[in-house]
């Protein structure tokens, strides 16, 4: 499918070292709006609404300030901590900017994990993009669902 | 028959050419905007640039430094000037910075605007002390596990003046994937008397530019830049008892500042210093504050671990911060003292931090802290 010229500055602003060190497309060569159809599509297949998946993680990542910057536990299913960097980041869709702030969320039952940061959040919830395959930052649906219990 | 299969290649490729010198004589003619003028402060500075390039970089090019904690990117709001003179509407991406107060006031992101007719701005005096150094990295070694002190030998300038508790912006290289540099903020963990050297704390942040190259390609011996001093986070000269609290890489700025009222005989000045980590592994420089500590009877510094494991045997206090803070304003720390706050680590914790101290009485503008963006 064709590009706009605002997806294609948005692929542009993914490379790294534009904004991140590693950039936001891993090893995906794909264009990014194949990138994010195939990823809608995953989240279909797995029965995982954006704004449902959104609402849960911003709360982990809000929960998990409380131990500022340490580990704790939340609603004794996860344990989450929530830390920040100095500075901001902007979002490759130049729709704002962001604070440095990153959580990793840990499932007790299983130790399945996501790391996820307020960019990545606001990436999911307005673009549906949950970055390219070998990201650091890549939020896999399948891994998503089963840390969250969604 | 070969060379009638090559006209349509050569046809293509000389159009293309032509195209391509005809677009960049139209950008040498539309984007030229000739020599400009810039009035900084009322007839302080006086520069004759060349117009086209932004603000930002244009000053830097004449040894006026604005900080930048994204290195003229966009991304951190800090570059901001008050314009005294008009030059166009304010741009999308300068909105997300701008209060509506500073849209009024005529401040603008120097990052963003670009010098295309005479300028008159408006700057903060201290920011003209502000100035580039080339140096040497003499040592790098790891504090923690994701802490590294990086010591720097001053080539140009040899020397530096600052006040304790300042910071300077460190310059990267490209490395990797990574094409352009990149300038980020870092306290300085140096003394002001040893003029010929800085030294920093930094801290790895994942996928972080800067840090990243640090972490991974800076070498001892390597030319670096750096853009300093900078900042108000400095001890004041008051006789009320300081209030200090630090996590992580926030050691940096307070080390300095502890180690520059020692030396200077400002001991008679009640310090308490809290710094936090979760585990005995994340302690770092305990040792010679410790040392510090037994020389000035007036200095405390109180180690709290979060969350100590078994091996670290640890017999120091434990809980967050900002709970063992509280505990001492409350029980330890005078109750009759005036106080004043100086607070260095992530946002959450200085927020956390700030409604601790306000909640023991002491008030919002005498609690100072670093806000880098």
């Amino acid at each position: 499918m064709k590009m706009s010229p605002e997806l294609k500055q948005a692929q542009e602003n993914m490379a790294p070292g534009v904004i991140t060190a590693e950039g936001f497309l891993g090893t995906d060569r794909r264009p990014l709006v194949d990138i994010i159809e195939a990823d809608e599509e995953k989240m279909r297949l797995f029965e995982i609404g954006f704004e449902e998946a959104h609402e849960k993680m911003a709360y982990l990542l809000k929960e998990g300030r409380r131990g500022l910057g340490d580990p704790i536990t939340v609603d004794d299913t996860w344990i989450v901590r929530t830390d920040e960097a100095r500075g901001f980041l902007p979002c490759p869709f130049e729709d704002g900017v962001f604070r440095k702030v990153t959580a990793t969320v840990t499932r007790r039952e299983t130790d399945s994990e996501i790391t996820f940061s307020e960019l990545s959040l606001h990436l999911l919830e307005k673009h549906h993009f949950l970055q390219g395959t070998g990201s650091s930052f890549r939020i896999e649906p399948e891994l998503l669902k089963e840390t969250l219990r969604l | 028959m070969d060379a009638l299969f090559l006209i349509g290649p050569l046809a293509i490729a000389g159009i293309s050419a032509v195209l391509a010198a005809v677009i960049s004589i139209v950008d040498l003619i539309v984007n030229n905007y000739g020599e400009c003028r810039i009035d900084v402060n009322n007839g302080k500075r006086e520069l004759e640039v060349t117009g086209g390039a932004p603000l930002l970089s244009t000053l830097a090019e004449n040894g006026i430094y604005l900080p930048s904690a994204c290195g003229g990117r966009g991304s951190c709001g800090v570059c901001k000037v008050k314009l005294l003179s008009d030059a166009g509407p304010i741009l999308p991406t300068e909105l997300p910075y701008l209060s509506d107060q500073e849209r009024a006031d005529g401040v603008r992101l120097s990052c963003q605007l670009k010098v295309k007719s005479d300028l008159k701005i408006e700057i903060p005096e201290e920011l003209f002390a502000i100035q580039q150094f080339d140096g040497v990295v003499e040592s790098i070694r790891d504090m923690t596990h994701d802490i590294k002190e990086v010591r720097i030998r001053l080539v140009g300038p040899q020397e530096i003046s600052f006040k304790a508790g300042q910071y300077a912006q460190l310059v990267s290289r490209p490395y990797g994937n990574v094409k352009t540099a990149a300038q980020r903020a870092y306290s300085m963990s140096s003394v002001p008397s040893d003029r010929r050297h800085v030294e920093f704390y930094i801290r790895l942040v994942p996928g972080g530019v800067l840090t990243t190259w640090v972490f991974e390609e800076l070498e001892e011996n390597e030319p670096i830049r750096l853009v300093a001093p900078i900042g108000e986070f400095h001890m004041r000269g008051t006789d009320a008892c300081k209030i200090c609290v630090a996590g992580g890489s926030g050691m940096a700025p307070l080390k300095s500042i502890v180690l520059d009222m020692y030396e200077k005989g400002l001991t008679d000045k009640q310090v308490w210093y809290f710094f936090g980590a979760r585990t005995r592994k994340d302690l770092f420089y305990v040792d010679e504050l410790q040392e510090v500590e037994k020389k000035w009877p007036n200095f405390h510094f109180v180690t709290a671990l979060s969350e100590p494991q078994p091996e670290d045997d640890w017999k120091g206090e434990v809980g967050l911060i900002t709970d063992v803070l509280d505990r001492y304003l409350k029980e330890k720390v005078g109750q009759d003292l005036p106080k004043e706050g100086y607070l260095c680590g992530s946002p959450g914790m200085i927020d956390a931090c700030v409604r601790v101290m306000q909640n023991n009485g002491i008030k919002e503008d005498k609690i100072y802290y670093d806000k880098f963006a």
